[in-house]
């Protein structure tokens, strides 16, 4: 019922107002985004957490969006595996991307962001919401965008970040910039290590077989012959060894090394009526899990290769009014111990209508339908638009279907693969009123998200053998909330931010909340600015999950709280930070049976030339 | 506390001198404990960082969950495998842990932990003041399987004996050991035969692919239940039930099941043989010379466990696996459901007290 209220509302408020015209041209924001662009998701919430944050904070992708907005994440165990779960959904339903490029492993169809290191990139996306037909596979919560950002201005720049903390941790990391009129290169090297042996809050045990070594090596080369035409040669490479710690109720001396390296080639062409982008795109994706650690005889494994061809075109019909369409191809090889040797060819396409109304109204209207050599794609749509009623108040609705993909391992797992899976398909809706005003931000938002043909690994009849199936249905919806305040008092300054979710996502079969589900998560931050000293209270609650699928077991909610001082001198090229992480000595377990540290340390120190 | 304490000692005190205070009195059966009369379902906990959990069903129909832990108040660890009881212990294995938890059987306190010379432990047999331990090791590695011989008196690991890859469910008839050669995360199709005088390898027998279960019929043979391979589909192997002599080891016969056919859960009850097969349950003679066409009606069902105790089957129902599984209780002759019992999260045994 729900879902016919979205379409209708987003459908009426659309047509009322059809026929009108008379708007800017954002042109330069579709150029600067692409798929990620506000423009091009008027009635989603796009947040866009930006190079000054990221530089500064020495995190992981996971931690760090943790610390910027109100997100859940699944840690199995500090450093571990870590997945993010979107508006009640699984790990595989957040798209992730790498510049525009789908990067959720072929193999799981996720992404661990304990794996990306953060401050590499220049600029991060977060859009909330059923993405697919845009995005494509896996977009359904919604997506998160990492971006190189190429600049043509004649600049230099160099960053130097060491850091240190506790359980023997070091982070480091430096980046260098150069710019010309015609060229732009970037470089950028991320290495983290830890010994990560905290001990467990009120027992006698400690996080054994913790260790990791974390490196990440990004490139960004750029061309610009000409007004019209960017060319640019982007790398990211990452190589994780972890040790895969113990829990309370079994230890570990096994290891997971992760092994990932990813090109992007890409040609972007701007007349006066159209934009194009070419995208090629090569993913390689490894794994080893070594059973025993020292040995390599117990190691088993599995690698792929995505080879992507991707092009979009945007042409500008009228100064208001502008339409696109794409196509995407996307040949994936697989090999392994648990795949055998497999392969698939994705061809998928879409268009979208874009137009601006009055100033006041912009709405979307999109359509993606693909084809696979292993399965059948289901037509998908999207509308979504954005009516600004005054200067003060904004409505933002969306209603999209959306499905994700099954992976190598879903199809072709041995034992279990089952080669017969369709894709799993979504529908979400949603509502946002938004009131903005002299550094005073709110937002609220209600949606619903219902997914049907969930893959599911089941066991089968008594061979003990699990197999993947299309069985499970959910039905979720939530509220979002969002407070944002910002004051200058002279040389104060200072902004702070209150956010709530409450998230519901059920079973349907059994009636019950999914697991690893909170009923309620919420979010406060407190910054504040005196001339070159810096102070940021962070504290993120996560309410009570259900570990089982009756609910019948649950993890404690927790209250963590970080705190963060910071201090820039010689110029502001040198920065100084503590940050000091769960002050308040939490004990907590984002998974069961895995202890998070106690209260922790950590030092940062960057400079920085311009 | 201490009051309590005090008050307690001097109530117990008090009814224990009452009851004995005339010795024209019946004597009094003294309870060992509040686990003594009934029987245990053992429960393997969440997949991949839970722990495993005792269920005591008492003969009074009073279901206890996790008594392990009301007793012990910590938990026993991640996938709990299964549970032997011998004199007045229970051996508790406890796969992933890497240890076999040694409680009182009566009143489920925490005796001991045997962690040396164990790695990866599957099932316990014990005789006399001797257990067998079988032990996977690294379960991708094919030649570090290998029995614990354990000492019951000291809880010690007294010797190892390599044997071939993944050793399963055991047993031992008169002087020998036999051991289901099941296959770690690979395949094995053997029966391996230890001398329990000399602890060493008789042979290894071959049988079919993936034996998961055996009897013996009190009648001089064991007989093995072999799974057969059944991934990838298109090359499965038929499952097998195989009579053995538990004199010589020598294969006396061999049913063949279809290559489609999977069979597990192989009991014997009442002088008659039975095992589940795609969800039903099969009753065979042991003199017969074929198996069985006709499943028993009434006994349906995908289990996670099937053992026959006394007329009656045992049967588990793990459900999602992610939730609080079942025991269900069939009368074996007329395929009646007697009783349903809630369980804990994935139930994969049910052990009686004799």
């Amino acid at each position: 019922m729900m879902k016919y209220i979205f379409l209708t509302f987003t459908l009426a408020a659309g047509l009322s107002v059809f026929s009108q015209n008379d708007s800017i041209n954002k042109l330069e924001e579709v150029v600067l985004y692409g798929n990620f662009s506000p423009a091009l998701n008027s009635g989603y919430t796009v947040d866009i957490i930006r190079d000054s944050v990221l530089k500064n904070n020495n995190l992981s992708l996971g931690d760090l969006l943790q610390k910027e907005l109100n997100l859940y994440f699944k840690e199995n165990g500090n450093g571990m595996v870590s997945s993010i779960s979107l508006r009640g959904t699984s790990a595989a339903h957040t798209g992730v991307y790498w510049n525009g490029i789908a990067i959720n492993s072929s193999l799981n169809g996720q992404t661990d962001f304990n794996t990306i290191s953060a401050n590499g990139f220049d600029a991060v996306d977060i859009r909330k919401g059923g993405g697919s037909v845009l995005l494509g596979s896996g977009a359904v919560g919604g997506a998160v965008n990492l971006r190189d950002r190429l600049n043509f201005t004649p600049d230099k720049k160099i960053f130097v970040q060491l850091g240190g903390g506790s359980y023997s941790t070091f982070k480091g990391n430096t980046q260098g910039e150069f710019s010309t009129e015609k060229y732009f290169a970037k470089a950028s090297i991320n290495y983290a290590n830890s010994k990560n042996n905290y001990p467990y809050p009120d027992t006698d045990l400690y996080n054994e077989n913790g260790e990791y070594i974390n490196l990440g090596v990004q490139t960004v080369l750029g061309w610009k012959p000409n007004k019209n035409n960017r060319f640019s040669l982007h790398t990211y490479y990452t190589d994780n060894d972890r040790n895969t710690s113990g829990t309370l109720s079994a230890p570990s001396n096994s290891k997971l090394l992760n092994k990932d390296n990813r090109f992007l080639l890409s040609w972007k062409n701007t007349g006066t009526k159209y934009t194009s982008l070419l995208d090629l795109s090569s993913l390689d994706e490894k794994y080893t899990y070594l059973f025993q650690k020292d040995d390599s005889e117990s190691a088993t494994g599995n690698q792929s290769r995505d080879l992507i061809v991707k092009y979009d075109l945007t042409w500008f019909l009228f100064k208001n009014t502008s339409v696109k369409a794409g196509i995407i191809n996307t040949y994936s090889t697989g090999k392994g111990d648990h795949i055998g040797s497999v392969s698939q060819n994705n061809f998928e396409m879409y268009t979208l209508w874009h137009q601006e109304v009055f100033d006041k109204l912009i709405y979307n209207i999109s359509l993606r339908k693909g084809f696979s050599s292993v399965y059948r794609i289901p037509l998908i749509y999207a509308v979504d638009l954005n009516y600004n009623i005054n200067d003060k108040f904004s409505i933002k609705s969306n209603y999209s279907t959306n499905y994700r993909l099954p992976t190598f391992n879903d199809l072709f797992w041995d034992p279990g693969g089952n080669p017969e899976l369709k894709p799993e398909n979504s529908t979400t809706g949603e509502i946002a009123f938004g009131f903005n005003n002299d550094g005073f931000k709110l937002q609220t938002s209600v949606y619903f998200l219902d997914s049907k043909n969930l893959i599911q690994w089941v066991p089968t009849q008594n061979n003990g053998i699990w197999e993947p199936k299309n069985i499970k249905e959910s039905t979720g919806y939530g509220i979002e909330f969002e407070l944002q305040k910002s004051m200058e008092m002279g040389k104060n300054h200072l902004r702070g931010s209150l956010q709530y979710a409450y998230t519901v996502s059920n079973d349907d079969a059994l009636g019950k909340q999914l697991i690893y589900v909170p009923y309620h998560k919420a979010y406060g931050n407190l910054l504040y600015h005196y001339k070159n000293i810096f102070m940021n209270y962070n504290l993120q609650y996560t309410g009570e999950v259900y570990t089982t699928s009756s609910n019948s077991q649950a993890l404690d909610d927790y209250w963590l709280s970080n705190i963060e001082f910071g201090y820039s001198f010689l110029k502001n090229k040198m920065n100084i930070g503590l940050h000091i992480k769960n002050i308040f000595k939490e004990a907590y377990q984002s998974v069961a049976y895995r202890p998070m540290p106690n209260r922790n340390y950590e030092l940062n120190i960057n400079y920085k030339i311009d | 506390m201490k009051t309590f304490k005090i008050t307690a000692f001097l109530m117990i005190t008090t009814l224990f001198f009452a009851s004995c205070s005339s010795d024209d009195n019946p004597p009094v059966n003294i309870p060992k404990g509040d686990y003594e009369n009934g029987f245990f379902i053992t429960n393997e906990g969440a997949f991949n960082t839970g722990t495993g959990t005792i269920t005591f069903v008492g003969d009074d129909g009073k279901v206890s969950q996790n008594i392990y832990k009301t007793v012990n108040n910590e938990d026993l660890g991640n996938v709990v495998q299964s549970m032997t009881l011998k004199g007045d212990k229970a051996y508790i294995v406890v796969n992933n842990s890497n240890k076999i938890v040694v409680a009182n059987r009566y009143t489920f306190k925490k005796e001991g932990v045997i962690s040396e010379d164990i790695s990866n432990p599957r099932y316990m047999v014990a005789e006399n003041d001797r257990a067998f331990v079988s032990n996977w090791g690294d379960p991708s590695d094919p030649s570090d399987d290998f029995i614990s011989v354990i000492n019951l008196n000291t809880n010690q690991v007294i010797n190892t004996i390599s044997v071939g890859e993944g050793p399963e469910n055991m047993l031992i008839v008169n002087t020998k050991l036999f051991v289901n050669l099941k296959g770690g995360w690979g395949h094995n199709d053997q029966v391996a035969i230890i001398d329990l005088q000399t602890q060493s390898l008789i042979e290894n027998v071959g049988v079919g692919d993936v034996p998961n279960s055996l009897i013996d019929d009190g009648r001089g043979n064991v007989w093995i239940l072999c799974g057969g391979i059944s991934w990838p589909v298109n090359s499965q192997s038929e499952g097998k039930l195989v009579r053995m002599s538990a004199a010589t080891g020598s294969v006396i016969r061999i049913y063949n099941f279809d290559t489609t056919e999977h069979p597990a859960f192989l009991n014997f009850d009442g002088g008659n043989l039975y095992y589940n097969l795609e969800g039903k349950v099969y009753k065979m003679s042991p003199s017969s010379a074929d198996l069985p066409e006709e499943s028993v009606a009434g006994l349906d069902g995908f289990f996670y466990s099937m053992a026959t105790y006394y007329g009656d089957m045992y049967a588990t129902d793990a459900k999602d696996f992610n939730s609080e599984g079942e025991l269900k209780i069939f009368n074996l002759a007329s395929g009646t459901l007697l009783e349903t019992i809630p369980a804990g999260i994935i139930p994969g045994s049910v052990v009686f007290q004799q």
